[in-house]
């Protein structure tokens, strides 16, 4: 490996401090309202906030009470309101629509505003428009990194990828930029710095300039983390179209993982309620088995229920000295690592049971056929099927964009059949949603005898239109082809297998995916790292159509300092899969950090 | 040096006073002090002199004029002054909130402004029974309020914002029937009274203590009373100025007296007094007592000690040591530099703190420890000093003044008059980090340079541009707002191009109405907020034909603009599309509108209508066939719901066949197949779920002879096996085609005829995967017999 594990790993930088900042900040907000107050919360902020400050903190500070932001009328009676809001304009509404029933029935309050994690100007101009905009008091709090894990941040912006892939809306990237200075503010500069794609370069810049703005302030500071790279989530859809197969993934896929913990349901608990359980390195258990394939798991927690078994055994025999250690120190631990392991037995067969009956092998054979790039219309005829039998809205649309990115776009005829199909399987307002694929570049038809430089002076001819608003949209269907077949072929990203893959002792990133297939983001970061540079990586590039969007930044420090860093930050903007974080663990182990923005 | 303590006057026991020159005056005034009526600011501010503000026979076109000069007397500004005539006196006063205005109106009314920077005035409240001028008045600051002592007749009186109240000053002597004069100290703890008997009363300001009190039998008026003090010092003294005569009084029976040979006036300051006239300007103020120390006639003090023996040294003689020895030996050599260097301080004359400096330098080298910052600082600020002590500049600042203003407003000060080379040396010198000194120098510098008018927008903007480069903290925007403020629009633009951050060039670009070229640099400040105001401005500017062309060659901007109307301004967004001719997303736009819009099913229909128009434009024939075909599903669902009851709107064209099936209505079921074209393959799967589902097996398997399945049977199999139903898999079983038989009869349970059939097959993969169904005991028999037919085709 080109990483191999190193027994000196360097420590991780404290990542509980971006907590604690976030806590403080809130704390600070809400004493800006001295007395009692209600607190409205915007759903997709509640886990998030629990994970900063519980309800004690919160009341600590004279919240009363707690409501969600919801399209309903308000029943609170306190006379302080305080919104912990998302900068959404419906959000703005919902505000507006209370404050204005307030006001007609001739009551009086005190509303703030807080925005996570900052405002736009947009949701002042809404206030504005429904005429409340002095009535408020609007505040930040700029809560842009949440540590998930020792070695995860989450932005947990939902909204990321759709406001910026597919609306072309740049307004996070800033939000990015600022989260950057934030941690290069407190964990000092990353002497290197790689990008790809669009977004990543833009929030690189922009964070370059806050960063000369305050000069000054991380001159001379040491730096925990040595190398930072950023990369566009369109830069690779393929990864996070195909089926995960490692634990983590798998639970994310079966259960979905929402702010590093997961709800398990009775199914799972084998009780009639369901569980939260919080998905981390201090689950000892959980830790083990998270990046492994899934087919080493069942072996592993047997093995692990019976050393459990032989541990408990040990009582037998003891004389009550023993006994009494054994109670007061062990037993606790035991019975901890017990309720872990059944819990996660329990999930494992859900997933079993979930994956068998849905032809699950079935599904694999495919999604590897599709990216090796043979047998295709068999492929196609089994998503044809697929979509026939209603099997998951979701899972025939993630098969039909596979094919299409791998195939750089569906043959005219398949991409009507397939459509037609699927609006007779899932109704036809689903014409949107293949609208909106289209204008994502995730579902695209072939231009019948386009070739690259025919669609490429076609979009320049746009260009010196100067009709430009058509532009977005040539740009993101058109322009962009994936160009999989060739890249997989340059980064040989699907390994030659002698035999059968070893999947517990995997050799290279491809055992994420039961050993088909090594990431592709995956694979760039390894290989830009390995060279320290784009170089030789020109035509990969070129294929990525990312050639004005690659760059490097190294800082002419001497070599033996940033020698020493081995800490990598990897930004992916539009999120990541857990696959892909289990690759990189692979890839580095303790040595790459791994940081994913927006679920 | 013998004669160097002779202008030091003793007052009382313990304390000297002295004076000396500060600078000898360069105006050449024509009228005599006392036919102007003069103004100095504290902390060796400039004079202002208002010329004959008396005189009667003034014409009205001649107005008088405002003369403002340095304290050395170098002319800096005049200014045409409007006399306003209600105005009977004023007093200028100084707090926290900066300078305040006390105004006596001519109808004998006080007005107060605790700030001159925001003038509110507020009106104190009438003083009862006053018919004339008070004989003499004065602003007082307690715990940060103002308020005003005036004196009528034998009666003093104090004034706040709510009351006027009489007050007695304690231990005042008897007899007194009018105060001539008032004086308050300059950090407003003090208060001075002088009355009609010659009688000077000292006391504190809050009246309730008094500190000594002087009779210096002189019945006329003075001209002029103020205090003398030192910060720290427990001296208090007074300067009491009559027209020839100034006499410091404090705590002593005896008095020092001065004879001044013109008109003077007298500036209160921090830790002395200023006294000018027509010729001089001289400081007298209490010697402070490192210098008292030191330089005291016969003193042993420490410091006085080692500058004897620097200088023996300097004679190159041994009472150097001599002297030295007897510091030492007292160990006391560390307070003998510590004095000299504060006595440096204090000295006027560059060749006397030299000496000081030297003494100490000189003792420094016998301490092994002594932390250099104090001598260090020391000169850096006397060089500063003396800098500004020069007589082009004329402020003569003491040190503890210029302690007390800090650099930063001295710096100001420079800036305000325009001393720009002398602020910069000054910065540069005490190395003051760049954004506090040099920068925000060179952007003043820069601010008065676009106030020449006579000088080009090129020559200017490339001048600014040469001084000023990179310069981290200069504001280039900040500097072409002021440019737009005198008017030179053109000239602002030119500096916008040096500003490096482009959204700091936004607002003042909109401002001047160059909104275009604002939105250009707001996208590339990759700030979406300032594109959004932008936008908004260009919105209400721009109509909106010419607001559209603008976003449309912004594709930033349009994306920020759609997804705002997306959720608050819809109809914009569908004339936005209409004007780009989007027919593709206009149609999307219809068919979101017959979703969330619309609820009446003939609206819905009608919003379908015209989606499907804009795709047929669009050359979507797909979306446009689609589209009619849920108008048409839409209004066959209506009919079914009329006709047959329950839920049919809204479901896909698979659910509502289903639905049909499942409520028994196969007739109409394969009706709307074959009207919707649906293709065999999903018919099948469709009709096979459903009939399981009723759990209605006859039906099923008549459906299933009702010709060959395009699916096979496996998938019958597998859904009989679903509902636990192996009785009719089984049936279904038989039928499957060769490929799928081992898998069937494996789902059916049957393995040992599944290892029949793959044995026949001979498949390696079908075997192992029989061979892997094979479990416990009964199937013991079956799993020989696969391990014998592998063996077999081995030996093949």
């Amino acid at each position: 490996m080109a990483f191999p594990h190193r027994p000196d790993a360097p420590e991780l930088p404290d990542f509980s401090m971006l907590k604690r900042l976030a806590r403080d900040q809130l704390i600070y907000l809400l004493e800006q309202l001295p007395g009692k107050k209600d607190l409205f919360i915007e759903a997709d902020l509640m886990s998030p906030l629990d994970r900063i400050a519980n309800v004690s903190i919160l009341k600590q500070h004279e919240v009363d009470k707690l409501y969600k932001v919801e399209n309903k009328p308000a029943l609170s009676s306190n006379e302080q309101l305080c919104f912990l809001v998302r900068p959404r304009i419906k959000n703005m509404r919902y505000i507006a629509s209370l404050v204005n029933a307030d006001k007609l029935a001739g009551r009086t309050r005190k509303y703030k505003v807080i925005f996570s994690p900052q405002k736009f100007y947009a949701c002042e101009m809404v206030l504005e428009e429904e005429g409340i905009y002095g009535d408020v008091s609007c505040d930040e709090w700029a809560f842009s990194l949440l540590p998930l894990d020792v070695d995860l941040l989450s932005m947990e912006l939902p909204e990321f990828f759709r406001d910026y892939f597919l609306e072309g809306d740049q307004r996070w990237i800033n939000t990015v930029a600022q989260a950057l200075h934030l941690l290069s503010t407190l964990y000092g500069p990353f002497p290197n710095c790689y990008g790809i794609g669009r977004c990543a370069k833009m929030a690189y810049e922009l964070w370059r300039n806050l960063e000369e703005e305050e000069d000054g302030e991380t001159k001379g500071r040491r730096p925990e983390i040595g190398h930072i790279f950023l990369l566009d989530r369109d830069v690779d859809f393929v990864t996070a179209l195909c089926s995960q197969v490692v634990y983590e993934g798998l639970v994310d896929d079966t259960f979905r993982i929402k702010c590093g913990s997961v709800d398990f349901g009775p199914e799972v608990t084998s009780s009639d309620k369901s569980l939260k359980v919080l998905l981390n390195a201090e689950d000892k258990v959980f830790n083990e088995i998270r990046n492994e394939h899934f087919s080493n798991v069942f072996g592993f927690l047997s093995q692990k229920a019976r050393n459990l078994q032989a541990q408990y055994d040990r009582r037998r025999g003891m004389d009550i000295k023993q006994m009494k250690n054994f109670v007061s120190q062990e037993l606790k631990g035991l019975k901890q690592e017990h309720r872990l392991l059944s819990l996660h037995i329990g999930a494992c067969e859900s997933i079993m049971k979930k994956k068998t009956k849905q032809d699950f092998q079935e599904l694999i054979k495919t999604e590897h056929a599709l990216l090796e790039g043979f047998n295709i219309r068999e492929s196609t005829s089994y998503i044809e099927e697929h979509i026939d039998r209603q099997v998951s809205p979701i899972e025939s649309l993630r098969l039909m964009c596979l094919l299409s990115i791998t195939e750089n776009g569906l043959i005219p005829k398949d991409y009507r059949s397939l459509k037609t199909q699927y609006l007779q399987s899932y109704g036809p307002e689903h014409l949107l949603t293949f609208s909106n694929l289209r204008r994502a570049g995730l579902l695209t038809e072939q231009a019948p005898g386009d070739t690259l430089t025919a669609v490429e002076s076609k979009v320049s001819k746009l260009v010196t239109d100067k009709a430009a608003g058509k532009i977005t949209d040539a740009f993101s269907s058109l322009a962009k082809r994936s160009n999989f077949r060739a890249i997989s072929k340059k980064l040989n990203l699907i390994p030659r297998v002698d035999g059968e893959y070893d999947l517990k002792v995997p050799r290279d990133m491809a055992y994420v995916f039961g050993g088909a297939y090594v990431p592709l983001s995956c694979r760039i970061i390894e290989q830009v790292l390995e060279r320290r540079s784009w170089q030789g990586l020109d035509e990969v590039v070129r294929l990525l159509n990312c050639s004005d969007f690659a760059f490097t930044d190294m800082t002419k420090e001497d070599k033996a300092s940033s020698e020493s860093l081995r800490l990598i930050l990897v930004v992916f903007l539009g999120g990541c899969t857990f696959s892909e974080i289990s690759a990189l663990r692979f890839l580095g182990r303790e040595k790459v950090r791994c940081w994913r923005r927006s679920p | 040096m013998d004669c160097y303590t002779a202008n030091w006057n003793p007052l009382g026991d313990s304390a000297f006073y002295r004076k000396y020159e500060l600078y000898s005056m360069d105006w050449d005034l024509k009228e005599e002090l006392r036919d102007c009526l003069v103004a100095a600011a504290p902390y060796g501010g400039p004079i202002a002199l208002l010329r004959n503000p008396w005189r009667k026979e003034k014409a009205a076109s001649v107005r008088p004029v405002l003369d403002i000069y340095s304290a050395s007397g170098m002319p800096l500004a005049s200014l045409l002054e409007v006399l306003q005539n209600r105005v009977l006196d004023a007093r200028i006063f100084h707090t926290e909130f900066g300078s305040g205005v006390a105004i006596l109106t001519g109808a004998h009314r006080f007005t107060l402004s605790a700030n001159v920077g925001d003038l509110k005035l507020r009106r104190m409240p009438e003083v009862p029974g006053l018919q004339s001028a008070p004989s003499c008045w004065t602003v007082l600051c307690q715990d940060r309020v103002a308020h005003i002592l005036l004196a009528v007749g034998p009666d003093l009186y104090l004034l706040d914002h709510a009351a006027c109240s009489a007050v007695t000053p304690p231990g005042l002597a008897p007899g007194v029937s009018s105060f001539l004069q008032m004086a308050v100290s300059f950090t407003y703890r003090h208060l001075a009274l002088f009355t009609d008997t010659g009688y000077i009363w000292m006391g504190t300001a809050s009246l309730k203590e008094k500190l000594c009190e002087f009779n210096c039998n002189i019945r006329a008026p003075p001209k002029q009373m103020v205090w003398c003090s030192r910060p720290r010092s427990k001296e208090r003294a007074v300067v009491v100025a009559w027209e020839r005569r100034l006499m410091v009084v404090g705590d002593a029976p005896e008095s020092i007296q001065f004879v001044l040979d013109e008109d003077s006036y007298l500036v209160p300051e921090l830790d002395g007094v200023r006294i000018f006239s027509r010729s001089t300007h001289e400081f007298l103020h209490e010697v402070p007592a490192a210098s008292e120390e030191i330089f005291k006639i016969a003193s042993m003090a420490p410091g006085a000690l080692l500058l004897e023996a620097q200088k023996e040294y300097e004679k190159e003689s041994q009472k150097a040591d001599e002297y030295l020895r007897e510091i030492q030996e007292l160990g006391q050599l560390t307070q003998a530099v510590q004095q000299c260097i504060e006595a440096a301080g204090h000295e006027h004359q560059p060749d006397m703190q030299k000496s000081l400096l030297r003494a100490a330098s000189f003792g420094k080298c016998f301490l092994d420890r002594f932390p250099p910052d104090s001598f260090v600082h020391m000169c850096q600020d006397l060089r500063v000093l003396n800098a500004v002590r020069d007589y082009h500049i004329g402020i003569p600042l003491t040190y503890s003044q210029y302690k007390q203003l800090t650099i930063q407003v001295l710096l100001d000060r420079l800036v305000l008059r325009r001393l720009y080379p002398l602020a910069i040396q000054i910065c540069e010198y005490l190395r003051l980090p760049e954004v506090q000194g040099v920068s925000r120098i060179l952007a003043h510098w820069a601010c008065y340079k676009v106030q020449q008018k006579d000088v080009s927008d090129e020559d200017v903007a490339r001048a600014i541009n040469q001084k000023l480069g990179d310069t981290p903290g200069v504001s280039y925007s900040d500097i072409a707002a002021r440019a737009y403020g005198c008017g030179r629009t053109e000239l602002a633009i030119k500096l916008l191009e040096y500003e490096p951050r482009s959204g700091e060039q936004v607002p003042l670009l909109l401002k001047m109405k160059r909104s275009k070229l604002a939105l250009s640099k707001a996208i590339e400040s990759g700030d979406t907020d300032l594109v959004f105001t932008v936008l908004l401005h260009l919105k209400n500017e721009l109509n909106r034909g010419d607001f559209f062309m603008t976003l449309r060659n912004q594709p930033m901007a349009l994306s920020l603009y759609r997804q705002f109307c997306k959720h608050q301004e819809l109809e914009t967004l569908k004339d936005l599309y209409n004007q780009d001719d989007n027919h593709q997303e206009l149609g999307s736009f219809h068919i979101r509108a017959s979703y969330a819009a619309e609820e009446r099913i003939e609206g819905r229909v009608a919003a379908l209508q015209t989606a499907a128009d804009a795709f047929y434009k669009a050359k979507n024939e797909f979306a446009a066939k689609a589209t009619e075909d849920q108008m048409r599903l839409l209004r066959l669902q209506r009919r079914l719901e009329d006709e047959l009851g329950g839920q049919f709107l809204d479901l896909s064209l698979h659910d509502t066949v289903t639905t049909l099936i499942l409520g028994g209505h196969n007739k109409r079921a394969e009706q709307l197949a074959r009207d919707f074209r649906i293709p065999d393959k999903r018919l099948w799967w469709l009709k096979l779920t459903a009939l399981a589902d009723l759990e209605d097996w006859e039906e099923l398997e008549k459906f299933s002879k009702s010709k060959k399945s395009p699916i096979g049977y496996l998938p019958f199999v597998e859904i009989c096996m679903k509902q636990h139903n192996k009785y009719e898999a089984k049936k279904y079983a038989s039928r499957v085609g060769p490929e799928q038989k081992v898998k069937a009869l494996l789902l059916v349970g049957d393995v040992a005829q599944a290892a029949d059939v793959a044995i026949e097959h001979r498949n390696e993969a079908e075997l192992s995967l029989v061979l892997s169904h094979c479990t416990g005991a009964t199937d013991g028999a079956t799993a020989d017999k696969i391990q014998r037919a592998r063996a077999q085709a081995q030996k093949k």
